[in-house]
């Protein structure tokens, strides 16, 4: 069960950081003013919020290794190339990965959207005045501070990704719900077990809580005004 | 002519021709000509909208400007573009090159407020100067000292007043060693103390040699540190001369309507 638990952790701690990473590269298409860029990337945004991951999940698992069949039987020997194995045989464990990551950009690309775009234009004016390029001012300039307002968000969205998790379960990565239902079924102490499930995505939740907490402390800024919270008050 | 005196004793720093800038069809600076002395201090005036701050960010190419050309020493460092289009990746290297013969200093400080103040002074000559590390501070240091601050660098910038955050945004520039600084409203978010010593620092930044063009709606900081007035008005420069001429001796209705307006504001302060 403990290793189950492990298994959702692993699952949300590759997934998260992919997803953090797509979903910048998608916030700087979106921002961007090249239609070519900003068009796609706001496409794939509303597709991916709105469909539900259950239906994301049973698209990739059932339809890629099709793609793959395709791709290896009829596409890729037409050009001379000639494959062994199906390129596209996806073990359960990288397609809810891949899900979980490609699903959540969307989300993280709002945020991170949100975050540049909270940042003072004079920021990057400043920095280019500096006769910095327009890539430093956003690398060394814009993005750590955006970084910093896009913290909490992000924590939260890691949390509900620690639940979502279990939805991989469908596909038949070994995860919490999984092994809890099927330890389960097995010993016929389902309801127990789904508790012990529902503990444990507890202390896992509050985990995450605690490592925000602990983030957002580390990357304050001291005299940044949303952090006069202890100002003097009359009674 | 006793309109320029400085410039007849001076070589030309930086010339502007021609310059028009429109933000889609609305056009802002309609051809605006000026020349800047070594070491002379420029005032701008002009009144609200008039495109004072616009003229200053297109010398920088903050903004694109559509026509006309700015040489420093003679020598053209950006023309206008006609409006879309793009720029090839050569062209922004040049961009970016030419940014650093000005120093900008802007009304809201802009100091980056995830750095240490020492940080935001190096930042500059570490990144775009490519200076080692230790160089880079020795030069932040003596920016720093230069406008009184040697003894806030470890600070973050957002714990200072904001007379003393516009004197890290002075030395920020500073350690660029820039050839002309151009400063936008520089004290107009600032109370009167703080304005005084930001009044110091550039005062003696003028003593020292350094070509600044001042954008202000402070008369008084005007009369004090410009060699020389130009008065921006419908998109041109409508008059210029030294504070006397351009304020006592000849003033255009809208001179004296910006004057009047600043007595105004004085007496409506004091009630
Ligand atoms: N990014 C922009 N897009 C459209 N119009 C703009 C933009 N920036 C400035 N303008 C317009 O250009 C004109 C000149 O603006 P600018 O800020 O240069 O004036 P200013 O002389 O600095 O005024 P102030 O004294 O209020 O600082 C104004 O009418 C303003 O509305
Ligand atoms: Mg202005």
């Amino acid at each position: 069960m403990l290793r189950a638990a492990g298994a959702t952790l692993l699952l949300t701690a590759a997934s998260m950081p992919l997803a953090v990473v797509f979903g910048l590269a998608l916030a700087a298409m979106r921002i961007s003013h090249r239609r070519m860029l900003s068009w796609p990337a706001a496409t794939y945004i509303e597709v991916i919020r709105g469909t539900p991951l259950l239906v994301q999940l049973f698209v990739v698992y059932y339809t890629l290794p099709q793609l793959g069949n395709y791709l290896q039987t009829d596409l890729l020997p037409r050009i001379g190339v000639c494959l062994e194995t199906n390129p596209l045989t996806w073990n359960n464990w990288a397609v809810g990965i891949f899900c979980l990551s490609a699903n959540y950009a969307a989300y993280e690309a709002e945020i991170l959207r949100a975050g540049l775009q909270a940042i003072d234009p004079g920021q990057r004016e400043a920095a280019l005045s500096l006769g910095m390029s327009e890539r430093q001012a956003f690398f060394i300039i814009v993005l750590p501070q955006a970084f910093r307002v896009v913290v909490p968000p992000i924590i939260n969205d890691l949390i509900a990704m620690l639940k979502d998790s279990c939805l991989v379960s469908v596909i038949g990565v070994p995860e919490l719900l999984f092994k809890a239902n099927g330890i389960g079924k097995a010993r016929a102490t389902v309801a127990q077990m789904l508790t012990v499930a529902a503990a444990l995505y507890l202390t896992l939740s509050l985990g995450g809580y605690a490592l925000g907490r602990l983030l957002e402390k580390r990357l304050s800024i001291r005299g940044a005004p949303e952090l006069h919270v202890d100002q003097p008050h009359g009674h | 002519m006793e309109q320029t005196p400085f410039l007849n004793r001076r070589e030309t720093i930086l010339e502007v021709r021609g310059l028009k800038k429109s933000f889609g069809p609305k056009r802002v600076l309609n051809g605006v000509n000026l020349k800047v002395g070594k070491g002379e201090v420029l005032v701008i005036l002009g009144p609200n909208g008039c495109g004072k701050s616009t003229l200053l960010r297109c010398l920088n190419l903050l903004e694109k400007y559509q026509e006309g050309e700015v040489a420093l020493r003679g020598e053209v460092i950006s023309r206008g573009r006609p409006e879309g289009s793009g720029l090839s990746r050569q062209d922004r290297a040049v961009e970016c090159a030419m940014r650093r013969h000005f120093g900008m200093v802007f009304q809201r400080f802009n100091l980056f407020p995830h750095l240490r103040v020492i940080d935001n002074v190096m930042s500059g000559p570490i990144n775009v100067l490519r200076m080692p590390r230790d160089e880079a501070f020795e030069v932040a240091r003596k920016a720093l000292c230069k406008v009184g601050l040697w003894e806030k660098h470890p600070c973050d910038p957002l714990t200072l007043s904001g007379g003393q955050q516009q004197r890290v945004g002075i030395a920020r520039a500073l350690a660029m060693n820039p050839d002309i600084m151009l400063f936008d409203e520089c004290t107009s978010s600032l109370d009167p103390m703080m304005t005084k010593e930001v009044f110091m620092v550039l005062r003696e930044l003028a003593s020292e040699g350094m070509t600044m063009l001042v954008v202000t709606h402070d008369l008084d900081f005007a009369r004090e540190i410009g060699d020389r007035v130009v008065f921006i008005e419908n998109g041109v420069v409508s008059a210029e001369g030294t504070p006397e001429h351009i304020f006592e001796a000849k003033p255009t209705p809208g001179v004296r309507a910006l004057i009047e307006g600043s007595l105004y504001e004085t007496r409506l302060s004091r009630a």
